[in-house]
């Protein structure tokens, strides 16, 4: 079991761009390897539209490659999704069960966690209230509760860190942090170099589609910053 | 893992009834009032304006349009299905089949209550229970088949070709005339009526009105050729939905 949990050789993914007879497609991805390997807490940088969002949706298995190859240990890989699937007019409880199921749960794990959702929540009366009634705090408080109950091999994260208010961020913040340096294996996209730096023992640099560096943190970042096209990159926020 | 599905499927469908029922304030009641309107004006139109001559005209056009609502909601519903849940299939690893079958699942509970409804009518307009309808549940079950076959085909193609969905409901509005829903084959010529034959709803609808209104049994010979059909179908439903699935997350949001 040395070998990596995910691979990708060469991997090119197309999308559709309109609509249209004919119309072209365009590469979101053009040529990107990596590996991934248990306890990896690797980050991913790059500019807007450098395909970090779809290399997280191919490494899910949501979009499979046009070119290239990708292999895969009998793993689960599910990207942290919130308020996956909700409804508006269903109960905090019933949002909870179908976003469970929605993210490969089975019924009775999902019930059998109904009560830590709850705690975490801390929704109180409101769980068994539609969500309509929700206020956006309480949605997030609701689905990232539902969300961290899922515990893939590998966790893909997708900027999201913390979610809700000051109070519910932190709690949030470190459960998250928590679950990330547990063990798990981790595939990180972020625009913030602390961030990168807290979670990730290595970084990926990817740039219209294609590897550009990979491997010790400070050092990709370096040369990120270095780029002379980093001119539009966002500045690293504080 | 086939279980997972199979309880997905089943809490989706419980969830999209609730919903349903939640967002107006009638709720459950527009179960049988909406389809109870619909027939309300087929039967002024063809039986009070027009004075179709048909004896039983009201039971026929009732036992007809029950049958077809309900393929036609799961035809409608079932093939919007996977093109109104792209932002979901972009964001999760699931079979593009389950979306259909939410909704043709969740047709279907509906159209027991509404059948159930019909029954009751029956009873009292003079129709009583027979031995033959035990013959209904595979009538049933068949046009079940038929109308997800039909769902599914849909549903698979609706995300890459939307300009699908102005076609639909006229392609529904002509297949309800050929069905002999709201008037009678018999009004066919000959040659024509052979072609009939091999309509699926034509012959599902004759055969649940033979058992509903007339204690007949079925013509097993052409509900065979229909279920074969329905099976053909479905089969190829679901075979093109899973060989289309790669393609919906590639397409523009």
């Amino acid at each position: 079991m040395n070998g990596p949990l995910v691979a990708l050789e060469n991997v090119g993914v197309a999308f559709n761009a309109q609509l249209r007879v004919g119309a072209a497609r365009f590469w979101a991805l053009e040529d990107v390897s990596l590996e991934l390997r248990a306890g990896d807490r690797l980050g991913v940088i790059g500019r807007n539209g450098a395909g970090k969002s779809t290399l997280l949706r191919t490494i899910a298995g949501i979009v499979v490659p046009d070119r290239g190859r990708i292999r895969r240990a009998p793993v689960t890989c599910q990207l942290l999704s919130l308020a996956l699937g909700f409804m508006p007019h269903l109960s905090g409880r019933d949002n909870a069960v179908l976003s469970g199921l929605l993210l490969g749960l089975r019924r009775r794990e999902i019930v059998a966690r109904l009560p830590a959702i709850l705690e975490f929540s801390e929704l109180g009366d409101f769980f068994e209230q539609p969500i309509s009634s929700y206020s956006t705090g309480m949605l997030m408080r609701l689905g990232f509760s539902v969300a961290m109950q899922v515990e893939p091999d590998v966790l893909l994260i997708d900027e999201i860190l913390a979610v809700g208010d000051a109070e519910f961020a932190q709690k949030s913040g470190a459960a998250l942090r928590e679950r990330i340096h547990g063990g798990t294996t981790v595939v990180f996209v972020s625009h913030r170099d602390e961030q990168i730096r807290e979670v990730c023992n290595r970084a990926l640099w990817i740039e219209h589609g294609r590897n550009v560096m990979q491997g010790d943190v400070e050092q990709v970042l370096q040369a990120y910053h270095a780029d002379p096209h980093a001119l539009g990159a966002p500045p690293a926020a504080a | 893992m086939r279980l997972h599905y199979v309880e997905l499927v089943l809490f989706s469908t419980y969830a999209e009834l609730r919903a349903e029922s939640a967002r107006s304030y009638l709720g459950l009641i527009w179960w049988v009032l909406e389809p109870a309107m619909n027939m309300a004006v087929y039967y002024l139109v063809f039986s009070l304006i027009l004075r179709s001559a048909q004896a039983d005209y009201v039971p026929f056009l009732l036992v007809g349009l029950t049958l077809w609502q309900w393929f036609k909601s799961c035809v409608s519903h079932g093939g919007y299905s996977i093109w109104q849940q792209l932002p979901l299939i972009r964001q999760v690893k699931l079979p593009s089949l389950v979306f259909p079958s939410v909704q043709i699942l969740a047709d279907t509970v509906k159209f027991v209550f509404i059948l159930a409804l019909l029954i009751a009518i029956l009873y009292c307009a003079g129709y009583p229970p027979n031995v033959q309808y035990v013959a209904l549940l595979p009538v049933l079950l068949v046009e079940l088949l038929f109308a997800a076959g039909a769902a599914y085909c849909l549903a698979a193609l609706v995300p890459l070709l939307p300009d699908l969905r102005f076609v639909i409901e006229q392609v529904l509005q002509v297949m309800l005339f050929v069905s002999g829903i709201v008037f009678s084959l018999d009004a066919v010529p000959e040659p024509m009526r052979r072609w009939f034959a091999w309509n699926p709803i034509a012959v599902l609808v004759d055969a649940g009105r033979g058992i509903l209104l007339h204690a007949r049994w079925p013509d097993w010979l052409a509900l065979g050729r229909v279920a074969l059909i329905s099976l053909a179908l479905y089969a190829f439903g679901a075979w093109l939905v899973a060989r289309l699935h790669p393609r919906y997350v590639k397409l523009p949001a």
